[in-house]
């Protein structure tokens, strides 16, 4: 990637590597420490992951198209039923 | 525990309890309409898929019992189960025509349609429909987030198959990284991997990368 840096010993490559186990928590210790040190020196990296946290957070906000509860569906799946 | 609740209940269908068997299907048919949304192409194929998926259950239920194959959870089954008819459905359909109109679609009554919306007025509770639009709430808000909703309903549109899938498992519906990885029959390290290239691909999609973020990271 062209204009990365290294910053805390990691790259921006590897940041971005990382963003999904930091997201959910799976980065502990040296790593999550490193990745905390890039990103507090990185304004790239800062952002990027930023926009990639609330886009994550967007979609876990999303309701889905059938939220309500619908008897209909296990009535229908009871009849189709073998007997 | 939920899953001891979920075997209880397959233990009982397995013995012909029907009724049993209906409460299992209405403690998880969102989940696996979701799940199943996320792969084939319609409303109506999702709503056809889950109920195959329950029906393959049920049929598994008289063969090899609950022993889920070794499959973590009650859910994981489960929804190996459903992925599987819905990339069967998904590839039935590729290079199927696609009609999105339904032929007889809602609101097509004409004046008989009219005239019961009317009936209906002397006992509506508006109350109840004025707060369901958001009566009483900050109307910015819910502007905001239906319009966020929106967003990311587009996104995930122009997404691949795959893609949604995972994204669907692990961000919509809330499955564990082990949970999602057995549904998805890969290892763990292969289905986190898959999660975050599908989360690069929603940010992609969404257009929430500035151009300076996006010439530095490519």
């Amino acid at each position: 990637m062209k204009g990365e840096r290294n910053i805390g010993g990691l790259w921006c490559h590897e940041v971005l590597a990382g963003l999904t186990l930091f997201m959910d928590g799976d980065l502990v210790g040296d790593d999550l420490d490193a990745v905390k040190v890039h990103v507090s020196g990185c304004d790239t990296c800062a952002r990027f992951g930023g926009a990639f946290a609330r886009a994550v957070s967007a979609l876990r906000a999303s309701p889905a198209d059938h939220d309500e509860e619908d008897d209909d569906f296990a009535v229908g799946v009871l009849d189709a039923l073998d007997p | 525990m939920p899953d001891e609740e979920d075997l209880n209940l397959l233990e009982r269908a397995r013995g012909g309890d029907r009724q049993a068997f209906g409460v299992f299907v209405r403690r998880h048919q969102q989940l696996v309409r979701r799940s199943v949304r996320a792969i084939v192409d319609s409303d109506a194929d999702a709503d056809d898929t889950a109920q195959d998926t329950f029906v393959q259950v049920w049929r598994a239920l008289g063969t090899d019992g609950a022993d889920k194959r070794g499959a973590s959870t009650v859910r994981a089954w489960l929804l190996t189960i459903a992925r599987r008819a819905a990339w069967r459905k998904h590839r039935r359909h590729v290079g199927e025509p696609r009609f999105t109109e339904s032929l007889d679609a809602p609101g097509d009554g004409g004046d008989e349609g009219a005239s019961h919306a009317i009936d209906a007025a002397s006992v509506v509770d508006w109350g109840s429909l004025g707060e369901a639009a958001g009566w009483g709430q900050n109307p910015e808000a819910r502007a905001a987030l239906a319009e966020q909703r929106a967003r990311v309903q587009a996104a995930m549109a122009r997404l691949g198959a795959e893609e949604r899938e995972v994204l669907t498992l692990r961000d919509v519906l809330g499955l564990s990284g082990p949970e999602a990885a057995a549904a998805l029959g890969v290892g763990l390290a292969a289905e986190k991997s898959r999660l975050h290239r599908a989360r690069l691909a929603l940010l992609g999609a969404l257009g929430a990368v500035d151009v300076t973020a996006v010439e530095v990271l490519s």
